[in-house]
């Protein structure tokens, strides 16, 4: 059912994502996630230097939770269906923090046959804290 | 005393450079974030989909990197220490799947520059956008990326 797809009319404005619950984040995760996106910044790997930089150690990528965010995107919606993802990254994750990924329907519209469902998404840490705000479209096939 | 970033970044375009997507980039990368959608990592899935072939995360083309274009090419032109850099805010917007052994280039611009003071303290907010098209010049996806400097 994880993958199930969702059709434009089933949609309600008001929906809410199923919760994603990703972490505790591990360093392995974060030094996996460095050699798979080229981001190779220290600072997400090298506590000494994070802080020396003064950021009180390392921090995962703020691209890893937008990675997050955009999964429980697409488990809901279904993969290819993220037309625009836009996040602020508003706190920072740190090691076994665990990352729960939300999202809420704000609107819904159609034009020339494309079926677009607009979304509120964050990320929150397991204190509650917002770690990423944001917005993002998906375009829904329609059960006609 | 705060730094000083170089303000005449503004403007400044970058050499245009091009990516060839490879099947196994896509998997490593959507294995990395721990998202394990079989329309990322299942080539009969994939093959079996409207794309034709497995498809990149939304997130994917943060992966696009060039050394004269990156953002250690940003950096160098700031006159900015990467101990200093956030990543502040990031958008993505796709008009078409990304999928492998299409050849796609990237040209990205520094569009934007301004500074804030925060909690902790001031801070310069740099932005930069990515286009990138395909063979045919067809926009596929654009991205835009703000990079926040302690100052």
């Amino acid at each position: 059912m994880k993958y199930a797809k969702v059709y434009f009319e089933d949609v309600k404005v008001g929906d809410e994502l199923p919760p994603l619950v990703k972490g505790p984040i591990e360093q392995i995760q974060l030094t996996r996630y460095a050699g798979a996106s080229g981001d190779f910044n220290p600072i997400h790997q090298d506590d000494e230097f994070a802080r020396a930089a003064g950021m009180g150690g390392v921090f995962a990528h703020g691209m890893l939770s937008m990675g997050f965010v955009a999964q429980a995107t697409t488990d809901w919606a279904g993969a290819g269906t993220v037309r625009k993802l836009g996040v602020r990254f508003a706190a920072l994750v740190r090691l076994k923090d665990v990352v729960t990924c939300r999202g809420r329907v704000l609107a819904k519209s159609s034009k020339d046959d494309v079926n677009l469902v607009e979304l509120e998404v964050w990320a929150e840490n397991q204190r509650g804290e917002k770690v990423v705000t944001g917005r993002a479209t998906v375009a829904l096939a329609s059960r006609a | 005393m705060p730094i000083q970033v170089n303000r005449g970044v503004v403007g400044r375009e970058y050499p245009p450079f091009s990516v060839t997507l490879e099947r196994g980039k896509i998997k490593e990368f959507a294995r990395a974030i721990g998202d394990l959608n079989p329309f990322y990592l299942d080539d009969e899935v994939g093959a079996a989909s409207e794309w034709g072939d497995i498809i990149a995360p939304p997130t994917f083309a943060v992966t696009f990197r060039d050394e004269r274009a990156g953002a250690g090419a940003l950096l160098r032109d700031l006159g900015v220490d990467i101990a200093r850099v956030l990543h502040g805010e990031q958008e993505v917007e796709i008009v078409r799947q990304l999928t492998p052994g299409e050849t796609y280039l990237c040209r990205t611009k520094v569009v934007d520059i301004y500074e804030k003071t925060g909690k902790s303290g001031p801070m310069a907010f740099v932005v930069r956008e990515t286009a990138i098209t395909d063979r045919t010049n067809e926009i596929v996806a654009t991205m835009r990326h703000i990079t926040v400097v302690r100052l």
